[in-house]
């Protein structure tokens, strides 16, 4: 179990520690809507879950996301979380609920 | 101006072998693949470990290698250059400048050594004041530009954690110097400096760019050494860029037809290109550095310069444009190989 295996847990840190606040709802809507967000603050998100999982990851599915929830799921599906553990279909409708609560 | 100014000869000082995105990704804890594609800089250099902070090379010993092999390039001995101008951030000592620090290292004595403070307009500035020295009687000097990183950038800091205004400066600079020697009349390359371009517009206008420096009293202090406001500057320096074209064009009364070669600003391998496409002067080759030197601030415009001449033909023509942002700075230069 870590911190980012829920998208509460994930935007719980970016919060604390790149004091990027935003609620679920946000997270759901387009990274371009999202005030201060860019390639800079990109990076440091993937540093952060670089450090927080401890594995490399590949940037080109992260790049491919348009919200910070799908950003979580390409992260979890990543590190093999629990994400990897369920169709995508269903993976997808997951964090679109999380996303709305 | 009564007296051209040419540029004979030019050398540069790249410390160690490049360090390429892999091995600074490594160093820092960041991606590799994200400075490949948000950065767009390929290699970069460092006089110092990357790992252990250790200095290899100062600033001085890059300025003194570039500055040597310029006057060897040029066919000079040391005791033909009459003054020395050296533009940098990041001296080595505040006193003796490094400007006095590489006279001394070449073997130049009884001339003026003037050091300018300066960041990515530095070299130009240097030119600038150097054609008013030969204008004023002088017939050989020295221009040198350099900057080393190893005081403002910390491989060990926490990287998620930095600003991103401090981030940025982390996968942008590098170390390196280069060197030019002008000369009264046309020897060596031949190269007439026709136009110079050299204006402060910040008034009134916060910095772009912040490189700060602690002393005695302050030494503990929590202000960040480097802070670039990248979207001001994203926003800003195309547009200047194509302001600073379009004015020495006119000041020199050239078209962009007329421009065989154009040395874009150099801020990193992806801002240039953007740059040097809203710049559109197609029929013009462009001379650029930075994908392979990182941003060597003081040094670029020289580096540049140092690709640019062993490609200039007779009668070709040549335009560098420059930004600083720090406190916003426009300059250029036309150039004509004779």
């Amino acid at each position: 179990m870590s911190a980012i295996d829920t998208l509460d847990g994930f935007l719980a840190l970016l919060r604390e520690e790149l004091g990027l606040d935003v609620t679920a709802r946000e997270a759901g809507e387009s990274l371009v809507n999202l005030p201060r967000w860019d390639s800079l603050h990109l990076l440091r998100l993937v540093t952060l879950m670089e450090e927080e999982t401890g594995r490399r990851l590949s940037l080109s599915p992260v790049l491919q996301a348009r919200t910070l929830t799908e950003i979580h799921t390409v992260v979890l599906e990543q590190v093999g979380g629990r994400s990897q553990e369920r169709p995508q279909e269903q993976n997808q409708a997951q964090n679109r609920v999380e996303a709305q609560a | 101006m009564s007296a051209t100014a040419y540029l004979a000869a030019t050398g540069s000082a790249l410390p160690g072998p490049p360090v390429d995105n892999a091995t600074l990704g490594r160093a820092l804890g960041v991606s590799e693949e994200w400075v490949d594609i948000f950065v767009g800089t390929r290699t970069r250099h460092f006089g110092w470990d990357l790992e252990t902070g250790q200095v290899r090379h100062t600033l001085a010993d890059l300025c003194a290698q570039a500055g040597g092999a310029a006057i060897d390039a040029a066919g000079l001995d040391p005791v033909d250059i009459e003054f020395v101008l050296l533009a940098t951030a990041t001296p080595d000592t505040l006193l003796p400048t490094t400007a006095s620090e590489v006279a001394d290292r070449l073997g130049l004595m009884y001339l003026p050594a003037f050091q300018i403070q300066s960041g990515c307009a530095g070299a130009v500035q240097a030119l600038d004041l150097g054609r008013t020295l030969i204008a004023g009687g002088a017939r050989a000097g020295l221009v040198i530009g350099g900057d080393v990183t190893h005081r403002h950038l910390d491989p060990h800091r926490d990287v998620a954690r930095v600003p991103t205004e401090e981030l940025v400066n982390y996968v942008l600079f590098g170390d390196g110097a280069g060197a030019a020697v002008l000369t009264a009349e046309p020897v060596a390359e031949r190269v007439a400096v026709r136009g110079v371009l050299n204006r402060f517009t910040g008034l009134g206008r916060p910095p772009g760019q912040t490189v700060d420096w602690y002393g005695i009293s302050d030494r503990h202090s929590e202000r960040p050494m480097l802070v670039e406001d990248y979207k001001a500057i994203e926003e800003s320096v195309p547009t200047m860029a194509r302001e600073i074209l379009w004015e020495l064009l006119d000041q020199l009364e050239w078209t962009p037809d007329d421009l065989d070669f154009l040395l874009p600003p150099q801020l990193s391998g992806r801002m240039t290109e953007r740059i040097t496409e809203h710049l559109d002067v197609p029929g013009a080759k462009e001379v650029s550095c930075v994908a392979e030197t990182g941003n060597t601030g003081n040094a670029l415009v020289l580096l540049q310069l140092a690709r640019l001449l062993p490609d200039l033909p007779t009668g070709g023509r040549a335009l560098a444009i420059a930004v600083e942002s720090s406190k916003w700075i426009k300059t250029g230069l036309g150039l004509e190989k004779v």
